[in-house]
Order: structure tokens, then C-alpha cells, then sequence
């Protein structure tokens, strides 16, 4: 007897855990609780990178996503102002035409899934050096059009979020 | 049948590893909080000039046992307007990415849970999962002081990351790995990392007292202000996971971390000879370091949180970019040496430290003129 059943079970458990987590992030009412189980998607996420052999890109996955957008994602929860109304679902009033979209991409999806004929690709190549060399040398320019992209979306949100409100104005004068 | 270590069967070697592994970790934990409460009451009370804790045991040795014990044996109260599964899960949240990053950390030369060649960037990113936790503490908790607490603490771990990721970065480049092994080994005899980058070691000891909720970087919970901050609705156990386990054992992490980057690690005099000696020089490090916190918390006032902030966007950040910008020129201009950084990076400190009293004065200078110009209208409508 060996651990080779190991991995087909993590790998199930984390399916489990990523489909059920972002099924609930879309029926759930309670927007605090679908944020936390979007962490949670997140993190299986992350496990499956584990399980390709992907270490760098799982840090990277929970460092990002878990660490920083669910965070400021709740961050905006908490801003936002909080009706004690009826509680209907904010985003999901346009079920059948989404159901429509949704089947017009998802059939040919499965549909091609099952028309791969190759061997699965080794896991692996997702280590730290390769990347590294992969990002600084043959993808350098994407990498650093995304980072000018970013830098745009930033000075924008500044832009946009900044109020010239005098009484603030003589408050910040007066500090 | 094949024979793991200690004449075990590897099918029972290996989850009985796994539960031994998370037992130490544990009993780590505990005993370290236990400890280091002890040690910050009788510190502080030395700097206070006051006796401490002395009645319960020798010196007061026993006192938080029997603080701890007093914790678990309290009743479980919440409040009833509080939010139900994430008020529970909160203490969980915090707790757990401070034990996981326990596996990485190299107590000795084969005293190591696991050697992850990507050790670093596993130990950031499980502290950027502790503002998870304390922001969910903050919004359960359904109280005004606990939810300000959490988005403070929001604000500030994320902010404060940036600086402590950037100086770890300039170790990287010098050392080229991530392996906290392999950076241990890297630094032979007394040529310690700190002689060689002791700007990046100063930017990450005053980013990482922010990110451990350390003063003068305590504004999540803050007492003066907030109660306690994203606390102010724990109780009993909980609270004791999420302040005294989680807060020391992340403070105990951090100072790992500095001991193995810039300090040496377990290396020290003797090691070579009896291997085991390093752990105690790895805990004697650590806990040099952890004492310094504590001075510092008996000796700085607490900052304001606009100060803060900017102290991280406009001073810690540009420091580090700097730091880390020079690092690699000098790293890619003579890759044989560690001369020309060291020099670079003891510039950069005398720079920081001259700079402050500068500033200083022509903040105050502004402030005055300031005071002066807002004062001259009243003075004169008054006479």
C-alpha cells in the first residue's frame, strides 16, 4: 500500500471545495459570506497549483487574491451603506438571458473538452527560476505593458475618487 | 517491507510525522505566548520602574499560566447582535496562517518542518492572510469600535506589506534564493546579511513592528481610542487565540525571519561541532529581537493614523524602492563583490539618519509659520 491515492483525493476535495465555493459566491444573499467563500475558492485554487507542481504561482494566487482583493473587496462592503430592506439578489435579474449566454459558451466548452486526444502535459515548469527567467526575458514587454496598464487604472481611481471639497480642503491646510 | 526512520513503517511514518510536526508547532505556540507575556509585563515593568508580576510562582513565573488558565475556564459570551458564523470563524482565521508559517522556519541545520525553495514568498504570503481574519473580526463583532479597528487594520497591513516584501526582495537578490535554508547557509561565520544590508533590515524591522500591530504601530487597537479595536468583542478564549497566540506567535515569526535573513539563523560558535546547539543560538536571536519590541513599545508614543499612512506611502516605500534599486545596479555592476553594496547600503542609513533631525526641523519650522499666520488675524481683531 502507498500514498498514490492521496493525490486523486486532494484533487477531488479541492474541485469540490472551488465549484461549491463559487456556486455559493453567486446564490448567496449575505455579500460578507459570498466574499469569505470567495477566499475560500481562492485557496483551493491555490491547492490545485500545488498539485501541478506550481508552488510560485500558488504564493502568488493567496498573496494577491486571498491577501489583498478579498480584503479590500470587504474593505468596499463595509463603505457601502447597508439597507435593512428586502433582501433580493442584487446582480441576478436577467436569469434567462444569462442562462442563454451561458449555454452558448458552456456546450462548446464541454463539448471540446472531450475531444483532446494527446497525453495530459507533465506537471511541473511552474518553479521559480523558470518563471523568473520567462517573465524578465521573453514576456518583458507584456509584463510591463500590464504594469502601465496598472499604473493608468491607479492615477485614474485617484483621479476619480478626489474631491475638491473646500471645508476639507481648509482642514488639510490647517493640519 | 520497506523500513522508514526509527524502524517505522513509512504508511504510518508519514501522517504520524505530519501530527508530530503540528503538535511541536503547537506546543510551540503556546509556551511562546505564555512566555513573552511574561517577559513584556516584567520588561515594561522594569522600564516603568514598577516590580511586575511576582506573586504566583518564583518571580512570577507562573502568573500567565494562570492568566491562561483563567482564559479557558471563562464563559463563552457573545453578544447577541453579533454575526453568528464569522464571529467564530474570525479567530480561526487569524490563527492559522501564523501556525502553517511556523513550517518553514529553520530552528536548526536539520530542525526544519519543510525546505520550500520558495520559503520567503510562503511566509509573505501567509501574513498578508491575517488582515483576512481581522477584518471579518471587525465586521462581526457589530460594534462602531471593532469595525473601525478592522478597516484600520485593513489599511494598515496592506500598506505596510509593501515596504516589507520590497525589503526582503534586496536579500533575495543578494543571496539568490528563497529558501530560508539556503539563506541561512549563504551567510558564513560572522559575515552576517546585516553588515551588508542594514538599510533593508532597518525598513523591515519598522514594517514588520506595523505589520505585528506592534507600538507606536498599534492604531488597530488602539486602547485611548477604540477600546480595543477589532477585540473589543472577544472574550474568553477567543480572545486569547486571536491576541496572545496569534499576535505573539506572528511576533515570534517575524523575528525568525529577521535572525534567518540578516542575523545568521542557527549558525554560531560550536554549531559545526554539535548541531543541536542551534537552536538555542536560533531562540536566543529570535528572543533578543522580540525584547527589543518590547522596549520599544515601553518607550515610543502611540502615531496618528494620517501619519502612518504617510509615514508608509512617502517614506518607507520610496526607501525601499531606492534601496532596492541600488541593490540590484550594484548587484548587476559587480557581481563578484558585496563591497560596493555595503557601502551603498551603510549610505544609505547614515542618509536616513541624518535626515530625520532635518526634516524635523522644517516640519516644525512650517508649522510655526503656519500657527503664526492663523494666530495674526484673532490677535488683532481682539485689539
Amino acid at each position: 500500500m502507498t500514498f498514490d491515492f492521496v493525490e486523486p483525493v486532494v484533487f477531488a476535495l479541492l474541485s469540490i471545495g472551488v465549484i461549491a465555493g463559487g456556486a455559493a459566491v453567486v446564490l448567496l444573499n449575505r455579500i460578507t459570506a459570498a466574499a469569505l467563500l470567495m477566499a475560500f475558492t481562492f485557496l483551493c485554487m491555490a491547492g490545485m497549483f500545488v498539485l501541478l507542481g506550481a508552488e510560485t504561482i500558488a504564493a502568488f494566487q493567496v498573496l494577491i487574491y486571498v491577501g489583498a482583493i478579498t480584503v479590500l473587496i470587504l474593505y468596499g462592503v463595509m463603505f457601502t451603506k447597508f439597507s435593512d430592506g428586502p433582501r433580493a439578489l442584487l446582480f441576478q435579474r436577467q436569469t434567462p438571458i444569462a442562462a442563454v449566454l451561458v449555454a452558448a459558451v458552456a456546450i462548446p466548452v464541454a463539448l471540446l473538452s472531450f475531444s483532446f486526444t494527446s497525453a495530459p502535459p507533465r506537471p511541473g515548469g511552474g518553479d521559480l527560476p523558470a518563471l523568473a527567467t520567462s517573465v524578465f526575458t521573453d514576456f518583458a514587454f507584456p509584463f510591463e505593458v500590464a504594469s502601465v496598464l496598472l499604473l493608468a487604472a491607479m492615477v485614474g481611481a485617484i483621479v476619480l475618487t478626489r474631491r475638491d471639497d473646500p471645508e476639507e480642503a481648509a482642514m488639510r491646510r490647517r493640519r | 517491507m520497506p523500513v522508514g526512520p526509527f524502524g517505522i513503517d513509512p504508511i504510518i511514518w508519514a501522517p504520524l510525522r505530519l501530527v508530530i510536526a503540528v503538535g511541536l508547532a503547537l506546543f510551540l505556540v503556546l509556551n511562546g505566548a505564555l512566555l513573552q507575556i511574561y517577559l513584556e509585563r516584567k520588561i515594561q515593568a522594569i522600564i516603568q520602574d514598577r516590580l511586575g508580576p511576582y506573586h504566583v510562582g518564583p518571580f512570577g513565573l507562573l502568573q500567565t499560566f494562570a492568566d491562561a488558565l483563567k482564559l479557558i475556564s471563562k464563559e463563552d459570551v457573545r453578544a447577541a447582535a453579533t454575526d453568528g458564523w464569522f464571529f467564530i470563524a474570525a479567530p480561526a482565521l487569524v490563527f492559522c496562517p501564523m501556525l502553517a508559517s511556523w513550517a518553514v522556519l529553520p530552528f536548526a541545520q536539520d530542525i526544519v518542518g519543510a525546505n520550500l525553495n520558495i520559503g520567503l514568498l510562503y511566509l509573505t504570503t501567509l501574513g498578508s492572510m491575517t488582515v483576512l481574519g481581522i477584518v471579518i473580526a471587525g465586521w462581526a463583532s457589530n460594534n462602531k469600535y471593532a469595525l473601525v479597528g478592522g478597516l484600520r487594520s485593513a489599511g494598515q497591513l496592506i500598506s505596510y506589506e509593501i515596504p516589507q516584501i520590497l525589503a526582503l526582495v534586496s536579500v533575495a537578490l543578494v543571496v539568490g534564493s528563497l529558501s530560508m535554508i539556503d539563506i541561512t547557509r549563504s551567510q558564513t561565520g560572522p559575515l552576517v546579511n546585516v553588515l551588508i544590508l542594514p538599510f533593508s533590515f532597518l525598513i523591515y524591522f519598522i514594517a514588520a513592528l506595523a505589520e505585528t500591530n506592534r507600538t507606536p504601530f498599534d492604531l488597530p487597537e488602539a486602547e485611548s481610542e477604540l477600546v480595543a479595536g477589532w477585540l473589543t468583542e472577544y472574550s474568553g478564549m477567543r480572545w486569547g487565540t486571536m491576541l496572545a497566540l496569534s499576535e505573539y506567535g506572528n511576533v515570534t515569526v517575524v523575528c525568525a525571519i529577521i535572525t534567518t535573513l540578516w542575523f545568521g539563523g542557527w549558525q554560531g560558535p560550536g554549531v559545526d561541532a554539535f548541531p543541536l546547539l542551534g537552536a538555542l543560538w536560533f531562540t536566543l536571536k529570535v528572543y533578543a529581537f522580540i525584547v527589543v519590541m518590547m522596549w520599544i513599545r515601553a518607550t515610543l508614543p502611540r502615531l496618528r493614523i494620517d501619519q502612518l499612512m504617510s509615514f508608509c506611502w512617502k517614506g518607507l516605500i520610496p526607501m525601499a524602492l531606492v534601496n532596492i534599486i541600488a541593490v540590484a545596479t550594484l548587484a548587476l555592476a559587480f557581481p563578484n563583490s558585496l563591497v560596493p553594496i555595503a557601502i551603498a547600503n551603510w549610505a544609505l542609513v547614515v542618509l536616513f539618519i541624518a535626515g530625520i533631525p532635518f526634516l524635523q526641523r522644517r516640519r516644525l519650522a512650517t508649522l510655526r509659520a503656519r500657527a503664526r499666520a492663523s494666530a495674526a488675524p484673532a490677535v488683532r481683531a481682539a485689539s
